[in-house]
C-alpha cells in the first residue's frame, strides 16, 4: 500500500509566487524516495508541506488512505530531520533523543531502552552526555537521526541533512542514513540538490524544476530514459552535451545536421525521430558515450585537457549551437568576456591514453544508439 | 527552508520578476505601497509558526488578544488622562471626570502659560529649550565618542585595551546615584554649579554606547576592508569617516536615540548641579512645579504641570514612532543578552 | 624587522597602537567625569566640617555614622523588599507577552508591542506626576474606580499603600522595555528547533518552558541584573510622590533620597560623600550577586 500519496500537491505564496505546481507522487511502505533539484525547485516547500509545517494550497496528502492535510503535525507520526539539524541546544544528547519520548509520558525503563538501541545503531554511546555544541557536524547529524529512530515513525522526512557536512563525510554518511532507514523500515522522503546523492540513495528519484515534477523514475531509467533535457542535463555529472540538430536526408539516408557536420543514422534510430524529418530537434550525447574514432567521426577542436589518472576530460568545440541551459552558461561565459570562439560547447571523459592534446583537433565516434533526442520547442524526450 | 526566494538561481529570480505584484515603480502609487504594506505583512505571518501548529485550545487566541488589550489600556490610561486634563482649568482637573472633556476648554490658555514665568518658579519654554540642547549636545556627544571608541576597541588591538574594555564595561556596574554625587561635590568645590557642560560632559560618558558599537563594529565593518583601505595608502581618520562609519550608521542612529532619550529623561544629575530655575531642564522643572503646586497654593500650576507634562513627553513619543526602525536596536540590546 | 610581543611585526603593533587614539576621548572623560569625582568624594568623606573648628580629617567617621544609622539601613532593606517585588512581577509580566507576540497568539502583535513600550519615552518625573493625579487620594480616578469596586476610602498614597502604588508605577514605566528585550531573544530562538518540537507532539506551555525559556536565559539574567542596580537606586517615583503627600514618603525612605537630603536638605556634604561610597558599595555587591547567582543556576552561555 502507499505510504505516502502525494496529489495535485501545489503551494501558492501570499506573494503570488508558485512554490509548487500540482505534484504527483507516491512513496510505498519502507520506499525510499528523492525529491531532487536546483534550489527554488520546490522541494523543501513539498517535505515541509508532507511534514504539515507549511499550509496546502491546494491538492492533498495522504498517509495510506487517511488524507491528513488538515492533521496536525504533531499527529502524523512524522519524523524529520532538518537541514541544520534543529538540536535542542541546551539539552544533551540523552535528553534530545528522549524528549519527544517524555512528551508521550513514555515510563524511564522503556525511554532508557529505546535511547540506548538507537545510540547503539548510530555509534553514540559515548556521547550521550554532550551539548549539541560540543559535537561535529557528522555527530550532530546522526543525533538528528537518533531523534527520528527513537520515534518510530511511519514517515521519515528528511531536509538536506547532508548538506552542510564536508564532501569526505557526506559520502561517508550516505551509507548511514540508508542503514537507519534500513532499520526504521519507514516510508522515507529525503530532499537534495546534490544529483549524486539522488542516484546513488534512491529507490526512485523525482526530479523537480520550478516546482514542476519533470520526472519520477529508478535512477537507472532517468540515467538511460530522461524525459527531457533538464532532467537529461541535470542527471549524469558531467553532463550531457546537447545541441540544436536538424534531420535531413541525404540520398536516401536520414541524416543528423549538427552544425557544418553530418552523422548517418541508422533505420532503427531514424525511425524513431521519423516525425522530425525536414525539421529542428535537439540532440545529445553524454560525455562517457564518446570515443576516439580510428575512422570518420564528429570533428572537434580541443580546447582543454584535463588529466584525472583513470580518465581525461576534454573539453572541446564542436561548430554547434548548444540548446536548452547549457545555452544559458555559454551566454555567461560570453557576458564574463571569454571569446566565444574559445569557449568550449562540449566535454567527453576519454581513455586515458587517447592521446588527445589541447590546441588539437580530435574525431569522435559517435555510437547513434546512444544519442538521446528531444524536441526543440518542449523539450521533451523523442522516441523512446 | 522555503527554496522559493530564488537565491542565486537566475531562471527563479527571473520569473518571480515577471510575477504581477513585483513590479518596482510601485512604490509611487497609494494603492501600491499598501499593496506591498499588506504582501510585507504577509510575508511576516508565512515566516512566523502557523498558530495552529501549537494546538491550542479555541478562545485562546481571543482570551490573550483581550489580555494584551487590558495591559495596553493600563498603559495609556495615564497618557489619556494628561491629554484629556491638559484641556482643562484648575479647578476642572479635581472636579470634573478625569477622563472626559469639559467645559471651559482651556487647552490655549494653559499653553500660553508654559510661555510665562510663574512666580518665578521659571518658564517652562526655557526648560524645554535646555532640554533640548542638552539632549542633543550630550546625545550627540555620547554617540560620536562612543562610535570613536568602539571602533577602536573593535578593530585595534593596542596594549591594555582587553583590560580598558572590561573596565568600561564593569563600570555599568556602578550605581549612577552613587557617581552623581560624587560629581556634585566636585562641581560645588570647583564652581561648576550650575554650569551647562557641568551637565553636558558627564552625559557624553556612555559605557552602553561603547559597547553597543563595539558589538555593531564587530558585526557590520569586515577587517579586510579596513586592511584594503589600509593598502590603498589611507590614513587611519579618513578610513575611520569615509570607509568605517557609513557601515555603522544603524547602530550609530540606535546609540544615538538612546543617548538623547536618557539625557532627555535624566532627572537626578540636573536636580543635583543646578540650583537656579533658567538652567534646569524639563524634568527638575516639572518637578519643583509639583512641589510648589502643594504647598505654595498657587493652584495654577497644577495645570501648568498637566500641560508641561503633555508637551514633555510628545517630541519623545513622535521620535520613537517614526523612527521605529531603529528600536529593532532592541535587537542590539538583544544581542547584549545572547 | 624585529617582532614584538606575540610575534607580531611591529608595523602592526604601531598600526594597533594608533588605535589608542579613538579610544583617548571617552577614556579622557571617563577620568574627568568618573574616576576624579570618586576619588574626591572618598577624600571628602573623610573629613567633617564643623561649624566650630572647621574641616578636620576625621578618617572612618563619617562611615561608621552612616553604618550606624537605623535610617540608612531602613531604607536599604525597603528598596531590598521593594526590588524582589517589582522585579519578579515585572518580569512575568514582560515574559509572558513577549512569548505571546514571539508566537503570535494574539492578534495585532505589533501595534500592543509599540503601546506597551510608549512609557519608556516618559520621563520618570512625568510618568509619577501623572500616576500621582490618578492616584490621588480625594479626587484621582483610581480612588473612584476603587470606591466603584467596593473599596471605599483607599488612600493610595498612605504608608501601607505607598510602596505598592510606587511599584505599579515602576512597572508601568519599564514592563514595555523588559518585554521588546525579551521578543528580541525569544525571536532569536531558531525557528526549525521549534518545529522539531512540534514534530515531536510537545505541548505548548513544555514548548515555552522546556525550550524557550531556557535559551532566552541569559537575556533574562541581564535583565535581572539592570533592573536590580536600578531599584536599588529608587529615588524619582518616590520623591515626586511626597510633593503629593508628605506624610508617607520620609527623607530616607531609599538610599538615594537619603543621600539626596544629606547633601542638599542638610548640608552634610561629608557625611553624603560617605553614603554614597557606601551606597555604591552595597549596590554592586548585591547586583554581581544576582548575577553570579544566576551563573551558578543557569547556563550563561
Amino acid at each position: 500500500m502507499a505510504a505516502i500519496s502525494l496529489s495535485g500537491l501545489t503551494k501558492v505564496y501570499a506573494t503570488g509566487v508558485v512554490a509548487l505546481d500540482g505534484l504527483d507522487l507516491v512513496v510505498d511502505d519502507g520506499e525510499f524516495v528523492v525529491l531532487v533539484g536546483p534550489s527554488g525547485c520546490g522541494k523543501t516547500t513539498a517535505l515541509r508541506m508532507v511534514a504539515g509545517l507549511e499550509r496546502v494550497t491546494s491538492g492533498t496528502v495522504s498517509f495510506g488512505d487517511r488524507v491528513v492535510n488538515d492533521v496536525s503535525p504533531r499527529h502524523r507520526d512524522v519524523a524529520m530531520v532538518f537541514q541544520n539539524y534543529a538540536l535542542y541546544p541546551h539539552l544533551s544528547v540523552r535528553e534530545n533523543l528522549g524528549f519527544a519520548l517524555e512528551n508521550k509520558k513514555m515510563e524511564r525503563a522503556e525511554r532508557d531502552r529505546r535511547i540506548r538501541a538507537a545510540a547503539a545503531i548510530l555509534g553514540l554511546q559515548d556521547l550521550l552526555g554532550r551539548k549539541p555544541r560540543q559535537l561535529s557536524g557528522g555527530q550532530r547529524q546522526r543525533v538528528a537521526m537518533g531523534r527520528a529512530i527513537v520515534r518510530s515513525p511511519a514517515v521519515f522526512l528528511m531536509d538536506e541533512p547532508l548538506s552542510n557536512l564536508d564532501a569526505k563525510l557526506r559520502v561517508q554518511m550516505r551509507s548511514e542514513v540508508l542503514r537507519v532507514h534500513r532499520s526504521l523500515q519507514a516510508a522515507t522522503l529525503y530532499v537534495t540538490h546534490d544529483q549524486t546523492e539522488a542516484m546513488t540513495m534512491g529507490d526512485r528519484v523525482a526530479v523537480l524544476q520550478d516546482g514542476v515534477l519533470q520526472q519520477y523514475d529508478t535512477p537507472r531509467s532517468l540515467y538511460a530514459a530522461p524525459a527531457n533535457v533538464f532532467v537529461a542535463t541535470f542527471i549524469g555529472s558531467p553532463a550531457m552535451n546537447v545541441y540544436e540538430a536538424g534531420l535531413e536526408t541525404s540520398g536516401s539516408v536520414p541524416t543528423l545536421v549538427l552544425g557544418s557536420q553530418r552523422l548517418n543514422l541508422p533505420p532503427q534510430i531514424a525511425a524513431r525521430v521519423a516525425a522530425y524529418q525536414g525539421r529542428k530537434l535537439i540532440a545529445g550525447v553524454r560525455p562517457e558515450d564518446l570515443a576516439v574514432s580510428s575512422g570518420p567521426g564528429l570533428v572537434a577542436d580541443v580546447r582543454l585537457v584535463e588529466v584525472l589518472g583513470s580518465e581525461q576530460q576534454v573539453y572541446f568545440s564542436v561548430d554547434a549551437t548548444q540548446a536548452g541551459g547549457a545555452a544559458a552558461a555559454a551566454d555567461e561565459s560570453a557576458q564574463a568576456g571569454i571569446l566565444a570562439a574559445s569557449a568550449p560547447n562540449g566535454m567527453a571523459r576519454l581513455d586515458p591514453r587517447s592521446g588527445v592534446r589541447a590546441g588539437g583537433r580530435v574525431t569522435f565516434a559517435v555510437d547513434p544508439a546512444r544519442l538521446y533526442f528531444f524536441d526543440p520547442d518542449t523539450g521533451r524526450a523523442i522516441g523512446r | 527552508m522555503t527554496d522559493v526566494k530564488g537565491r542565486g538561481d537566475p531562471a527563479a529570480s527571473q520569473r518571480a520578476a515577471a510575477l504581477p505584484g513585483l513590479r518596482s515603480d510601485e512604490g509611487a502609487t497609494r494603492e501600491g505601497r499598501a499593496a506591498k504594506a499588506a504582501r510585507r505583512r504577509a510575508a511576516e505571518t508565512e515566516s512566523t509558526i502557523p498558530v495552529e501548529l501549537y494546538g491550542l485550545r479555541r478562545g485562546t487566541v481571543t482570551l490573550l488578544t483581550t489580555l494584551a488589550f487590558l495591559f495596553a489600556i493600563f498603559t495609556l490610561v495615564p497618557i489619556a488622562w494628561i491629554v484629556i486634563n491638559s484641556t482643562k482649568t484648575q479647578a476642572n482637573i479635581f472636579e470634573t471626570f478625569g477622563f472626559w472633556f469639559a467645559r471651559p476648554f482651556s487647552f490655549f490658555h494653559n499653553f500660553s502659560l508654559l510661555f510665562q514665568n510663574v512666580d518665578g518658579y521659571g518658564t517652562y519654554i526655557q526648560w524645554f529649550g535646555n532640554t533640548a540642547l542638552y539632549a542633543v549636545l550630550g546625545g550627540a556627544g555620547a554617540t560620536a565618542l562612543s562610535a570613536f571608541a568602539g571602533y577602536g576597541f573593535a578593530r585595534f588591538s593596542f596594549r591594555g585595551s582587553k583590560v580598558l574594555f572590561y573596565l568600561t564595561i564593569a563600570a555599568l556596574l556602578v550605581p549612577i546615584t552613587a557617581l552623581t554625587l560624587p560629581l556634585y561635590l566636585t562641581y560645588a568645590k570647583a564652581h561648576l554649579i550650575n554650569s551647562l557642560w557641568g551637565m553636558v560632559l558627564p552625559s557624553m560618558i556612555s559605557p552602553v554606547g561603547i559597547y553597543l558599537m563595539r558589538v555593531y563594529v564587530d558585526i557590520s565593518v569586515p577587517r579586510e576592508l579596513i586592511d584594503a583601505a589600509r593598502l590603498d595608502g589611507a590614513g587611519e581618520t579618513r578610513i575611520f569617516f569615509r570607509v568605517a562609519l557609513p557601515l555603522m550608521v544603524p547602530g550609530f542612529m540606535t546609540v544615538l536615540l538612546i543617548s538623547v532619550v536618557a539625557v532627555w529623561n535624566n532627572y537626578f544629575l540636573p536636580l543635583l548641579i543646578f540650583n537656579i530655575n533658567t538652567r534646569y531642564p524639563l524634568t527638575v522643572g516639572l518637578g519643583l512645579w509639583s512641589e510648589r503646586a502643594q504647598n505654595s497654593g498657587n493652584a495654577q500650576l497644577f495645570p501648568m504641570v498637566v500641560i508641561g507634562g503633555l508637551v514633555t513627553i510628545i517630541p519623545l513619543i513622535a521620535l520613537f514612532l517614526i523612527l521605529q526602525r531603529y528600536w529593532r536596536g532592541g535587537l542590539l540590546l538583544g544581542s547584549i543578552a545572547n | 624587522m624585529f617582532t614584538g610581543r606575540r610575534g607580531r611585526s611591529a608595523w602592526i603593533q604601531r598600526r594597533d597602537r594608533r588605535g589608542i587614539w579613538f579610544v583617548v576621548p571617552f577614556l579622557v572623560g571617563f577620568v574627568l567625569f568618573m574616576i576624579v569625582p570618586l576619588g574626591y568624594a572618598i577624600y571628602t568623606s573623610l573629613y567633617t566640617s564643623k561649624i566650630i573648628g572647621g574641616t578636620v580629617f576625621s578618617g572612618a567617621s563619617n562611615y561608621t555614622q552612616t553604618l550606624q544609622s537605623s535610617q540608612f539601613w531602613s531604607g536599604v532593606v525597603r528598596v531590598i523588599i521593594y526590588a524582589c517585588i517589582q522585579i519578579p512581577v515585572m518580569l512575568v509580566i514582560a515574559f509572558f507577552f513577549a512569548t505571546v507576540f514571539d508566537l503570535g497568539v494574539a492578534k495585532f502583535g505589533r501595534t500592543f508591542r509599540t503601546i506597551f513600550f510608549i512609557p519608556f519615552a516618559v520621563p520618570a518625573v512625568v510618568g509619577a506626576v501623572m500616576w500621582s493625579f490618578l492616584l490621588e487620594p480625594q479626587f484621582g480616578p483610581m480612588v473612584h474606580l476603587a470606591n466603584a469596586f467596593g473599596f471605599s476610602g483607599t488612600n493610595f498614597f498612605s504608608p501601607s499603600l505607598i510602596l505598592p502604588s510606587i511599584i505599579v508605577i515602576v512597572i508601568w514605566e519599564w514592563t514595555g522595555y523588559n518585554m521588546v528585550i525579551l521578543y528580541t531573544a525569544l525571536k532569536s530562538v531558531p525557528r526549525d528547533v521549534v518545529e522539531a518540537a512540534i514534530l515531536d507532539d510537545t505541548p505548548l506551555w513544555r514548548i515555552i518552558v522546556r525550550i524557550k525559556l531556557p535559551l532566552v536565559r541569559p537575556a533574562i539574567v541581564m535583565l535581572v541584573f539592570l533592573n536590580t542596580i536600578g531599584a536599588l537606586q529608587l529615588f524619582t517615583e518616590p520623591l515626586i510622590l511626597s510633593y503629593f503627600e508628605t506624610g508617607s514618603v520620609s527623607a530616607n525612605y531609599t538610599p538615594t533620597l537619603y543621600l539626596y537630603n544629606t547633601a542638599i536638605a542638610a548640608d552634610q556634604t561629608n557625611l553624603a560623600a560617605a553614603g554614597a561610597v557606601i551606597l555604591g558599595l552595597v549596590i554592586v555587591a548585591i547586583s554581581t550577586a544576582s548575577l553570579l547567582f544566576r551563573r551558578r543556576r543557569g547556563e550563561f552561555s
